[in-house]
């Protein structure tokens, strides 16, 4: 395992860092590697410093924390669930985020940025609590523990719908950008608002990947090797909603990067969560910024969300891994 | 079938209740809000003595259509969701949850932004859209070898709406001058409809009415269970077909004419059900009742709950029928 595990995990930070300096010089503006290179190490020659500092280089890499942070949360809500159909926009965290999020704007429409992460972990948190205790109070089936979650999250987004037509005047475009998981206008202030928060998450969520390796043998065998399963289960439950929430505050809901995240890195790495927890946040980090590069590219100068198009590859995996789940479903 | 003598009375009890709700609801909805005044007596001028006054003609040319076309939509969606609910034998089927919905919008849309695409009128395009996600979810449910898995129906059905609406946004993106213009048909909006779409729901409204009671029947011994209606010669694949072909023309117009109302299929037959049990040759007419009656109050609280600015009624419907669906995934039992 150790030899792939290596290899799989320096391609995939290679592809990461070839995906990034892409997600830079892609867009209504070409910008040459050269470029780049001279832009981001101050060497001498031809630069691009107003595009790529204010522009591609935060946006770039709020993609990777953010993408790096929903592939971890999903990672950690389909094993604890033991259920390969979960992931934060589908058990409806991310609904319940930008719902709060949407609240937040519309009461105190002059909120500082660094308190929307805040308000969208609150919405996340509340939903959490309603999905885990229900998985906790009675037995349900994965399938219907997903169906919970996407009604849940089909309660937030009409309140965001009624919320977005009934007060739609200027000031609200944004959010509406905002909601289809969009990297437009992402700056350095929003990367400031998350990445420390999103980094230390993270970081803690590798660290105690293990633990997951030993909740998964099942609560009995964890507890007799003890550990007290139903802590930690809410410890990793609760970085998860975090990790989903602050990204949803500053990317929006983007849908389906923990999904399909999780079980890239399982095809490649196998199911051992202290292998498949890093490959999993690469494969997410990846994905989002190689979403948003596309989406800047299709058609340059519009950019299409890179929500819009982790939604188109992801729902048709979504539904592969819904055929494949056979054996799991109706238990 | 051996009737008892309260159930006649009890059943024409609710259906006078109902008729008055819609009558009510129907007056609500054509005389509140807007910016012109209009009450009870201009409608009674409408009605009794025409004349070409404005706020007659804002009753007679914006508000009536208006509301004809809330009821007609009830009715529509209400038999579109009885149909797939007959033929999935699932609570949770309606023409949102399965993606047919969104289908017939992304149908819709790949006709307006490539007009020369099929050579199909936006409408065909929608019901096609609408047939083609319909299929899509079945399959993948397992619909076509004939055993259809409860729980997979509804989350496929999700996945392939999701599909089909990150698709439509997308062509959003493309074009801006179908953007601007859309952000409130996407929710579902009725305040821009006349009576040329009128008449056309009106029409769908009447062919769906008889389709669904010639149906009734087949859809009654599809409750039996799949193997019971093949005993009773009732091949339940055919039922199955002609139940998305009636969904999906159902859906597909009201989709075309109002964008995508969601929940309105799903939560029309269950209040339905809940009054005058589970024979469709009942539930038919009683679901269309129901339909209308319920679109119209949505339509009257669209113009009150946030007046003077209209809320769309796909929102208002969305309001009513997220929490119910979650409801009804929390209640309805584990097994099919």
């Amino acid at each position: 395992m150790s030899l792939r595990f290596g290899i799989t995990l320096t391609a995939l930070t290679l592809l990461c860092i070839l995906a990034s300096v892409w997600s830079i010089s892609a867009g209504a503006v070409q910008i040459s590697t050269a470029e780049i290179i001279n832009t981001l190490f101050n060497l001498d020659g031809p630069k691009q410093e107003y595009i790529i500092n204010r522009s591609r280089l935060p946006r770039t890499l709020l993609a990777l924390v953010t993408g790096g942070a929903l592939a971890l949360s999903g990672a950690i809500i389909q094993a604890l669930l033991r259920n390969p159909l979960a992931s934060p926009k589908i058990i409806g965290i991310n609904s319940g985020a930008a719902l709060a999020v949407l609240l937040g704007t519309l009461f105190f429409p002059d909120i500082a940025l660094r308190w929307l992460p805040v308000i969208a972990a609150i919405g996340a948190i509340a939903v959490a609590v309603f999905i885990f205790a229900l998985a906790e109070l009675r037995p349900i089936s994965p399938a219907r523990l997903a169906l919970v979650g996407i009604a849940v999250g089909f309660t937030c987004d009409a309140g965001v719908d009624y919320i977005l037509v009934t007060a739609s005047t200027y000031e609200f475009s944004a959010p509406l950008v905002w909601l289809t998981g969009s990297l437009w206008a992402r700056g350095w202030s929003h990367l400031n608002a998350v990445w420390p928060a999103l980094i230390a998450l993270s970081a803690l969520c590798l660290l105690l990947s293990f633990r997951l390796d030993l909740i998964r043998l099942g609560a009995a065998q964890a507890t007799g090797l003890g550990m007290n399963v139903r802590l930690e289960r809410l410890i990793l439950l609760g970085l998860a909603t975090l990790l989903a929430a602050l990204s949803v505050s500053v990317v929006g809901v983007l849908g389906f990067v923990g999904l399909m995240s999780p079980h890239i890195a399982r095809k490649l790495v196998g199911g051992v969560h202290r292998g498949m927890l890093p490959v999993a946040m690469l494969t997410g980090m990846l994905l989002v910024v190689l979403a948003d590069a596309t989406g800047r590219v299709i058609l340059p100068p519009i950019e299409v969300s890179a929500g819009i198009l982790t939604a188109i590859f992801g729902a048709p995996f979504f539904i592969f891994i819904l055929l494949t789940s056979r054996s799991e479903d109706e238990t | 079938m051996t009737g008892t003598k309260t159930r006649p009375s009890r059943k024409s009890i609710v259906i006078l209740l109902l008729l008055l709700a819609l009558i009510a609801g129907g007056i609500f909805s054509a005389i509140t809000g807007g910016r012109s005044d209009t009450g009870i007596t201009q409608l009674w001028g409408v009605i009794f003595t025409p004349d070409s006054s404005l706020p007659q003609s804002v009753l007679r040319d914006i508000r009536l259509p208006r509301t004809f076309s809330a009821a007609l939509l009830g009715v529509n969606l209400g038999l579109a969701g009885l149909a797939l609910q007959a033929i999935t034998r699932n609570p949770l089927a309606s023409p949102a949850i399965l993606g047919i919905n969104q289908g017939a919008a992304l149908g819709l849309t790949l006709s307006l932004i490539i007009p020369g695409l099929t050579g199909l009128s936006p409408d065909a395009m929608a019901v096609a859209g609408a047939m083609a996600a319909g299929v899509l979810t079945f399959a993948i449910a397992g619909g076509l070898r004939g055993k259809m898995d409860s729980m997979r129906l509804i989350l496929g059905g999700v996945a392939v709406g999701a599909f089909a609406y990150a698709i439509v946004r997308f062509s959003f993106t493309l074009d801006d001058e179908l953007a601007r213009s859309v952000v409130r048909w996407t929710v579902g909006d009725i305040g821009y409809i006349r009576w040329p779409q009128t008449r056309w729901l009106a029409i769908w409204a009447l062919a769906g009415l008889l389709c669904s009671f010639v149906l009734a029947q087949r859809f009654n011994l599809m409750a039996l269970g799949q193997a019971s209606a093949q005993g009773l010669g009732s091949d339940p694949r055919i039922t199955l077909l002609l139940g998305t072909i009636l969904a999906a023309a159902l859906a597909g117009i009201s989709v075309s004419v109002a964008g995508p109302i969601a929940f309105v299929g799903l939560v029309v037959p269950h209040i339905a059900r809940i009054g005058f049990g589970a024979d469709h040759r009942i539930l038919v007419p009683a679901t269309a009742l129901t339909g209308a009656a319920l679109m119209l109050l949505a339509d009257g609280l669209s113009k009150w709950l946030s007046a003077p600015v209209e809320t769309p009624i796909g929102v208002i419907a969305a309001l009513i029928g997220a929490p119910w669906f979650l409801w009804l995934t929390l209640s309805t039992k584990e097994s099919r």
